[in-house]
């Protein structure tokens, strides 16, 4: 073992001997001497040292290389996430604007239809009210006509009597029928 | 050979890659890492104002841009120059070759400008080459491509 009584040269041989080799700046610190044998041991440090800083430069480099590369990679990464988490806002806005116009398209044609029934039922209930006071003044008239004419009147007072009484019924069913239709269709 | 050399980057592995060039070229017996810009201001300003038992580096690398410092490296070599009286060879090492942080490098007295790529050695050679101008101040400033 080297001791703190050894001179540098001793210890140099020394270190020799053991196949040793010091590494680093402090080479450089020894490189100036005249012994032969030192001289040749610090020569192989040095060689050696070159070879191993020479390895390690070369491996720091690669590693410093694939960082960057690492790096460049994430930011590219990132630049996505944030582009389609953009993309899903947008996705996310566009479906609940169409889902709001697919409800007013169905809000309006629930309005169309609706329209379309009462103006359906308003001109049924028109025609029936035509055809009902159509054929009340004509069985009037020709009551009125045999009255005045003094014709046998029973057969038209019975008829005339008779419809009036169906079709006061009727008109009376088709009105409430229509007021029932009217306020269930406003309920909806 | 440069005894003392500093060097501030925030990258660490540009330490290695830096220590390991400068002792394969015999550009520095003594290389000081720093990996803020904060840390060299608080050494440069314990050894200000100039004392000849001072340990300032003979010469300083400093980054560009230092992620996580409180100044640049224009800045670090403003307040060199102009906070702690100078006294050493003083330039950026950096990715950059942007020639208006050049010129302001320049105007603040960085005496040099060496561009980092991953083939650094042939420029810190070149760099070796024009030291002892940097030391007596007959070189003028120049960017090392």
């Amino acid at each position: 073992m080297i001791s703190s009584k050894d001179t540098v040269k001793d210890a140099l041989l020394k270190a020799k001997s053991k196949k040793v080799y010091i590494e680093g700046n402090f080479v450089k610190l020894l490189s100036d001497t005249t012994d032969d044998d030192v001289r040749l041991y610090l020569d192989e440090c040095k060689r050696r040292d070159q070879t191993n800083r020479k390895k390690r430069l070369a491996v720091t480099k690669q590693i410093q290389k694939q960082n960057k590369e690492l790096e460049e990679a994430a930011v590219v990464n990132k630049a996505l996430l944030t582009d389609l988490e953009n993309k899903m806002e947008e996705l996310e806005t566009s479906k609940k604007e169409a889902e709001g116009l697919r409800d007013e398209a169905l809000n309006d044609l629930e309005v169309m239809q609706k329209k379309t029934q009462f103006e359906l039922i308003s001109i049924i209930v028109k025609l029936a009210l035509g055809v009902i006071a159509g054929v009340g003044i004509l069985t009037t008239v020709l009551y009125l006509y045999i009255l005045s004419s003094g014709l046998d009147s029973k057969i038209i007072e019975t008829t005339w009597s008779n419809l009036f009484g169906i079709l006061l019924t009727n008109s009376f069913s088709i009105v409430g029928t229509i007021m029932g239709v009217k306020y269930a269709t406003e309920k909806d | 050979m440069i005894d003392t050399l500093m060097l501030i980057d925030d990258e660490n592995l540009f330490h290695l890659v830096f220590e390991d060039a400068c002792s394969m070229l015999d550009i520095a017996l003594s290389i000081e890492a720093l990996d803020s810009s904060d840390e060299a201001d608080r050494k440069f300003k314990a050894w200000f104002p100039d004392d000849p038992e001072h340990e300032r580096p003979q010469c300083v690398f400093v980054d560009l841009n230092i992620i996580g410092s409180s100044y640049d490296g224009i800045e670090m070599i403003r307040k060199i120059n102009e906070d702690y009286g100078n006294g050493c060879v003083i330039g950026i090492i950096s990715s950059s070759s942007d020639q208006t942080e050049i010129e302001k490098a320049k105007k603040v007295g960085a005496q040099f400008w060496i561009i980092k790529s991953d083939d650094i050695e042939p420029r810190l050679e070149e760099f070796k080459e024009d030291y002892d101008g940097y030391v007596d101040k007959t070189n003028p400033f120049k960017v090392y491509r």
